[in-house]
């Protein structure tokens, strides 16, 4: 066993050459390393950088250069390395150093030139695992590395030297732990070359090299570099500081720079040090008041305790970087990794991070971006600066230059640079284009864009990448990305070829679309991952290993989603379900999906339940048979429901219905039994429901129906009156049997007079004028009053919509003129189907924009009901005043009726509020008198002759007045259409805003805020006043919330929508924790209404719950009892 | 020779090793402290495996040793001391531990709820005495609390924040003042407790039930906040829960047979879910009901009961319904959360070959409702 000390001694003591082992960026070794060189004074210095930079060293040294700077060497592949230099790389302190005492300087790194270089694997060589064992000794955090506990946090105030032997020791250790996997060929290569120029060069020699190949350059067999590589060109650019934070993705960077030039500024002297402590946590404190949140002097002051004490446990000589962060976020981060805690985070990035630009002396040489631009763009072929407009096609999958060009000027502009105008690529039906055509000009444009995207790269691909990820950082201190913003990014990242970005963009597609993208993102995003894989993006032909992994989770959120749909009234997302289910069916997912469609066919909304029982016989989770009774069992619900079950049946699986068989017979079988009388009253409904296929569909399944019924004989066998007259008597014997109590039907058939085979048909309308009317086709071959009926229907629904819609006359739908006046119609209906159903046509006529039928209604002849007013309200939106004012009388009914109602349902909830009462729960507040008078009974006369009283029951006050004057803070969601929700919301505010100890506001968001609580006594002009439209914004509702708040302990916010937020969710998840700290009430409503069931985006819902606002889908009664139950 | 305690307390338990770490290590102390804060460390976390004055002390608390040198330092400051994190992380075993080292008793603690007064973290009245014979020290019912200050102990308060904010706030005086005044004893020597040095409060809190958010901004500003994360290592926490699982089983008089492949899987179960992250990094849907390592160890006391008083089916085979059992507390969307666990990462691991994965596939129809 070697033993480290000879080891450390053999390298670091040898006479002629004086080894520095550093890190990049290590300010404590900065600090020393003038002082080393000045004690050794050697003739020559060696530093770890390639041969091709030694031109750039004196720029570097220069002192009219101001660190950070760095020096790039691009090749034509992009970037073969990457040299950022601040104050504190120890690097800089060694030239700087060469430089004020003359002496010579050489760089003795294995030429870029080497083709050694070409075999090093991708991505910047991390360091080698560290010791284990030298890392038990030493306390501290577990993310550190030994460098920093070594090197940063222990040496700082030791001699220089003392610091050399330190880092070569650490060195020496990674050296050690490596050696047991094999070091790198390309290390050992570099390292034979250093030894070369080590050895070749005269008198003493200071080398400036890594810590990890110190040990190695002393003795060893020797190289000398070839040139016949391609040769790099080199760029000296200004830095930040805020690109040479690691945690900014770019590569060879230092956690928190400003405390690194802190830590160098103050000469790594462990007092000056602590001072610096000091003014860090002052500068936190004072950013985080500038954010409005408490924190003073106190504050920082235990900070500066807690780190300073956290040292000396650890025996360091002072508080390192760890030691200072630990003690940030134990003192001021409160546990809450959301609120506060990402207000502390964001201050300790401006304060730690810092602002610093570096900058060039004045002479240095252009390099950079903008030659490497259009040296590139020649070699492509591609216009320059200068030369005319080209319009060119690419075909980026067949040929490789096609796709350098295509990435090209994909790269120019993700840069901003406006270069290339995508073109039109022709038809591509149902299919996407893979070849694309491009007009592509250098404009001055181009020019102004490259100089900024400089700052972030070398080459275009460096630059590309460096930009797209700004964007992305930007996007993720905005609290974002959005899901959005998420699926653009990994779009842009892969079209421009950054394999590495977009990992970090898929990541952020698993993140952002998984957790919070509505069900159209979750589309989206597999359709793009889709074509990824296949290798369409052309960027990436490779596909990105994760690629599965993120799918198989988007297919985890889909069926995540399908929970969410269980509200809906929208027949696009009984189709969206419908794919939804597919895509997850083919990932295998089965368990959960079964569970959810299940779920929703037992607790959706009629439209969905009736859409999940069908995709459930398309997955094959349910026998075909069972969903044909189920479908028939339909027809006896109620209109309205029997109407949306059939529509999300039809309008997913239409298909299966033509085909007949068992689906189809049953209901069949209750058509047919189905009396006159009954039929009509139902037929408006089911007509309704089958409105949802197109007419070409509806005519097949009118085929489909008369192949079962057989050729339907027109005319019957005699004439009407007769057979009328047939039917009757043996009507008349039946009754006359049946009561006689004799049982007719296995003696004998029910006598029929239908034609048709199998008709069971008891009435006078035969089977297939009955589906004539249902399916509202061939209305011409019926019988004049059946005409009747199908024109009052036609009156609403009209021929239908989609593929057959626009036939001459395929489907005979011959149509008689349409009522000339409504009243007339909506006369027609009440005469022909009765007052019900006219209702509940009149709601469906509104629904459709039928205003003409909705003002000839009487409103006092209408029965209220908040569908109705819902449909009203929906056509109200887009009225004039002028026509708004006939409307108002039926909505001021309407709305009159249904307060009344809801306030009756309502007001037993609220009642009592504010009465403080006697508790036996001992409180601290003791009842006297009440406790006096339970007690009177134990008074005794004590020994002294005094009364003494035994209170074995004392009385406590409760702690009533909390329920004083609470603020209700309604939000609504106005952003898509007028929901019910809405409705219901502003109804139940009206009723709350008479409730005296609540002080109620109505505030109604989109991306806009409008409070309208000063209407919110009257639910009619509240009603009046809302106006839908436009994007979701709830962080917006949330402000406002927070701004109108007066006590947050007495205050409710209720926010009511869908959650489909369409900003960054983390800034909802941070409005929301803002209030929750306030101590305001939350409580999120995914939907009010009577039923229950709401249609939300599931994912944000959870993250909202887990940020404090609980989210639930409430009735009024269901809201104004948990108001009740917060007052109390 | 006390009675057998179903829990003993830790100043108890390591009353012997406290002593010898006491006599160890004679540095320095804070004023009140029985040890040094670098013996407090120790004691917490273990000497690491390497002995200290010759004996090695074993770690009480499974976890981040810089978690535990911040506690000590802020204790040692006197600042008030909130320990955070999700149910069944062991804070208020922390927090008994650090009570036990510094000032030998951690019996002096309030338990929060809702019904929690003002009176359990000041003082209270023996009210048949106060109406009797008018207020008097002798009818004063000190708080621990209250004792812990006139003592110089350290004072805990478990689950602060389910206490109501008006109550909690009756602490921000006593942090900031440092005395207790009772003004109905006006006038006589008691009518102001001042603390003793060495005294300090250890609060802890659970981020589920309600979370921080209730607690005043002026009662945050007083206490250094830690968030104790649940156990880290999964070799740890499988060691964990079958050591507490079989003392429990074993209590009972019953033999422990769960074998560690059972116990390793129903450790990562629950980790995956409690993560949202399975151990190859496959996202794992989380369910809201706590998922934390107390609730493994009574999983697995459960099936470990079961394998010894009704021998019978596979113990794995009891692990689905006892998830279910688990998640399905608050949330009904919990069980379809389960249900996804079971469709993605239990499913590829099946296929994958996992003899214990493959068994709790084939066990799925447990799951169906």
């Amino acid at each position: 066993m070697t033993d480290p000390r000879s080891q450390v001694e053999r390298v670091a003591g040898d006479e002629r050459v004086q080894l520095i082992g550093v890190r990049h960026h290590s300010p404590v070794l900065a600090a020393a390393v003038p002082a080393l060189l000045d004690a050794f004074a050697p003739r020559t210095l060696l530093v770890e950088l390639p041969a091709e930079m030694q031109p750039w060293v004196g720029w570097l040294a220069d002192p009219d250069t101001v660190a950070p700077v760095a020096l790039a060497a691009a090749g034509t592949d992009g970037p073969v390395a990457f040299y950022p230099f601040a104050d504190f790389s120890p690097e800089l302190a060694a030239l700087r150093w060469a430089r004020r005492h003359g002496v010579p300087v050489v760089c003795c790194d294995l030429p870029l030139s080497d083709p050694a270089w070409l075999s090093r694997s991708h991505g910047p060589s991390d360091g080698p695992s560290l010791s284990a064992a030298v890392q038990r000794t030493l306390t501290g955090r577990a993310g550190d590395d030994l460098w920093d506990r070594w090197i940063e946090a222990g040496s700082p105030g030791s001699s220089p030297e003392a610091v050399r032997r330190a880092a070569l020791a650490a060195g020496w250790a990674l050296r050690h732990d490596a050696e047991r996997h094999g070091v790198d060929p390309l290390d050992l290569r570099r390292e034979a070359c250093m030894r070369g120029h080590v050895r070749g060069t005269a008198g003493r020699v200071a080398a400036v090299v890594g810590a990890f190949h110190a040990p190695a350059l002393l003795d060893g067999p020797v190289a000398e570099g070839t040139g016949d590589g391609p040769v790099p060109v080199i760029s000296l650019v200004p830095y930040t500081f805020d690109l040479l934070d690691a945690r900014s993705g770019y590569p060879a960077g230092i956690r928190d720079p400003r405390w690194q030039q802190a830590v160098l500024d103050r000469g790594a002297d462990p007092g000056r040090i602590r001072l610096a402590t000091h003014t860090f946590a002052v500068e936190v404190t004072r950013e985080l008041r500038a954010q409005g949140r408490p924190a003073g002097p106190g504050e920082a002051a235990e900070v500066v305790r807690l780190a300073a004490d956290l040292a000396s446990l650890r025996a360091l000589p002072a508080p390192g970087r760890g030691e200072l962060v630990e003690a940030l976020q134990t003192v001021l981060a409160q546990g809450a990794p959301t609120g506060i805690g990402r207000g502390v985070a964001r201050a300790m990035e401006a304060v730690l991070i810092g602002r610093r630009r570096g900058r060039l002396p004045a002479g240095a040489p252009r390099t950079g971006l903008l030659p490497a631009v259009e040296a590139e763009l020649s070699r492509l072929k591609l216009p320059g600066p200068g030369q005319a407009a080209q319009r060119i096609r690419l075909d980026p999958l067949r040929s490789p230059t096609d796709r350098a060009r295509d990435l090209a000027i994909r790269r120019l502009s993700a840069c901003g640079a406006a270069y290339g105008n995508a073109g039109t690529t022709g038809p591509a039906l149902g299919g996407e284009a893979l070849t694309t055509a491009w007009r592509v000009e250098w404009t001055p444009a181009t020019d102004a864009a490259l100089a900024v995207a400089g700052l972030h790269g070398v080459t275009l691909a460096q630059a590309t990448e460096g930009l797209l990820a700004l964007r992305r950082r930007r996007e993720l201190a905005d609290g974002g990305p959005t899901a959005e913003q998420a699926l653009i990014g990994l779009e842009q990242a892969a079209a421009s070829g950054l394999p590495g970005l977009a990992a970090l963009r898929l990541a952020d597609v698993r993140q952002a679309v998984c957790h919070g993208g509505a069900v159209a993102h979750i589309v989206a995003g597999l359709h793009l991952l889709s074509r990824l894989a296949r290798g369409h993006v052309t960027g990436l032909p490779e596909p990105l290993d994760e690629i599965a992994g993120v799918r198989d989770d988007l297919h985890a959120a889909a069926v995540g989603a399908v929970a969410g749909l269980t509200g809906s009234t929208r027949v696009e997302d009984a189709r969206a379900l419908h794919d939804l289910v597919q895509a997850a069916d083919e990932a295998g997912r089965l368990m959960r999906l079964d569970h959810a469609v299940r779920a929703l066919t037992r607790d959706g909304t009629p439209l969905i339940s009736g859409a999940a029982a069908a995709v459930g016989v398309l997955l094959g989770h349910s026998e075909p048979s069972d969903f044909g009774r189920r479908l028939a069992s339909w027809a006896d619900l109620p209109a309205a429901e029997a109407t949306d079950r059939l529509r999300g049946a039809l309008s997913v699986a239409g298909a299966l219905l033509q085909a007949g068989g068992e689906v189809l017979d049953p209901l069949l079988d209750v058509v047919d039994h189905l009396s006159d009388d009954d039929f009509v009253r139902r037929l408006p409904a089911l007509r309704g429901g089958f409105d949802a296929m197109s007419p070409a569909d509806r005519d097949r399944l009118l085929r489909t129906v008369g192949e079962r019924h057989g050729a339907v004989a027109e005319r019957l066998a005699a004439d009407p009156v007769t057979v009328a007259g047939w039917l009757a008597a043996d009507r008349a014997g039946l009754a006359a049997v049946l009561a006689l109590g004799l049982d007719p039907s296995p003696a004998s058939p029910v006598p029929t007079v239908s034609s048709a085979p199998r008709g069971g048909c008891p009435g006078a309308i035969s089977p297939a004028q009955r589906w004539r009317l249902l399916l509202g086709r061939e209305t011409d071959r019926l019988p004049a009053e059946q005409r009747r009926l199908a024109t009052a229907l036609d009156e609403i629904y009209g021929a239908g919509r989609g593929e057959g819609s626009y036939t001459v006359d395929g489907g005979g739908a011959g149509r008689e003129p349409a009522y000339p006046q409504a009243r007339d119609w909506l006369d027609d209906l009440d005469a022909l189907f009765g007052t019900e159903v006219r209702d509940e046509v009149l709601a469906r006529a509104a629904e459709r924009g039928r205003l003409d039928a909705v003002l000839a209604a009487d409103p006092q002849r209408v029965r209220p009901s908040v569908d109705l007013l819902h449909a009203v309200l929906s056509l109200a939106g887009g009225l004039p005043e002028s026509r708004l004012a006939k409307l108002r009388p039926l909505v001021a009914r309407l709305t009159a009726e249904l307060t009344a109602q809801l306030a009756r349902r309502i007001r037993p909830a609220l009642t009592g509020l504010g009465t403080p009462r006697p508790t036996n729960r001992p409180t601290g507040r003791l009842d006297l008198a009440a406790t006096v008078r339970r007690n009177l009974h134990t008074v005794r006369l004590g020994p002294d002759g005094e009364a003494q009283i035994l209170p074995e029951r004392p009385v406590f006050r409760s702690p009533g007045r909390r329920s004083v004057d609470w603020q209700v803070v309604l939000l609504v969601d106005v952003s898509g259409s007028m929901e019910p929700s809405t409705v219901w919301a502003a109804l139940t505010a009206s009723v709350l805003a008479g409730v005296p100890a609540l002080r109620t506001h109505f505030v109604t968001f989109s991306t806009e805020v409008i409070d309208l609580t000063d209407r919110v006594t009257d639910p009619l002009s509240l009603l009046l006043e809302i106006r839908v439209g436009g994007g979701t914004h709830i962080t917006a509702g949330l402000r406002y919330a927070r701004q109108i708040t007066v006590v947050p302990r007495r205050t409710m916010v209720i926010v009511i929508s869908d959650f489909e937020e369409g900003f960054a969710i983390g800034d909802l998840l941070a409005a929301v924790r803002a209030l929750a700290d306030d101590g305001t009430t939350l409580l999120g409503c995914a939907s009010l209404d009577d039923k229950g069931r709401p249609r939300y985006s599931a994912g944000v819902a959870a993250q909202l719950v887990a940020a404090g606002m609980p989210v639930a889908a409430l009735s009024p009664t269901e809201l104004a009892r948990w108001i009740g139950d917060q007052v109390r | 020779m006390t009675a057998a305690r179903q829990i003993d307390p830790p100043e108890h338990r390591y009353a012997e090793e406290l002593e010898f770490l006491a006599a160890a290590d004679t540095g320095p102390r804070p004023p009140g402290w029985l040890l040094t804060p670098r013996a407090v460390v120790t004691f917490v976390a273990g000497s690491g495996g390497t002995p200290v004055e010759g004996r090695v002390i074993a770690p009480k608390f499974v976890g981040d040793r810089a978690l535990i040198e911040r506690c000590v330092v802020t204790l040692a400051g006197e600042r008030g001391l909130l320990l955070v994190g999700e149910p069944g992380t062991a804070k208020s075993m922390l927090s008994e531990l650090f009570a036990a080292a510094i000032c030998g008793t951690s019996a002096l603690a309030v338990q929060g709820t809702a019904g929690t007064s003002e009176d359990q973290l000041r003082y209270g009245w023996n009210y048949a005495l106060l109406l009797a014979k008018g207020p008097a020290p002798e009818a004063l019912v000190p708080s621990p609390i209250l004792t812990a200050m006139t003592t110089g102990a350290v004072a805990r308060v478990e689950e602060i924040t389910r206490c109501l904010p008006e109550v909690q706030d009756a602490l921000v005086s006593i942090m900031s003042e440092r005395r207790i005044s009772v003004p109905e004893l006006a006038g006589t020597d008691g009518a102001v407790s001042h603390a003793v040095p060495g005294f300090c409060l250890i609060a802890t809190a659970n981020l589920r039930d309600r979370g921080v958010s209730e607690m005043s901004a002026a009662l945050k500003r007083r206490f250094n906040f830690e968030v104790v994360p649940p156990i880290a290592d999964l070799d740890a926490e499988v060691a964990l829960v079958g050591r507490q699982a079989k003392a429990a089983v074993e209590r009972g008089g019953a033999a422990f047979a769960v074998d560690d492949a059972v116990l390793e899987t129903l450790v990562t179960a629950f980790r995956d879910l409690r993560t949202g992250l399975s151990a190859e990094g496959w996202e794992v849907e989380r369910p809201s009901s706590v998922m934390s390592t107390a609730e493994a160890v009574a999983v697995a006391a459960s099936i470990g009961l079961s394998a010894a008083y009704l021998p019978g089916p596979d113990p794995l085979s009891l692990l689905p319904g006892h998830l279910l059992g688990v998640v399905r507390k608050d949330d009904p969307g919990d069980a379809a959360r389960l249900l996804a666990y079971w469709d993605g990462a239990l499913r590829r691991r099946a296929e994958g070959g996992a003899r214990m994965w493959r068994q709790l596939w084939e066990h799925r129809d447990v799951l169906r409702d």
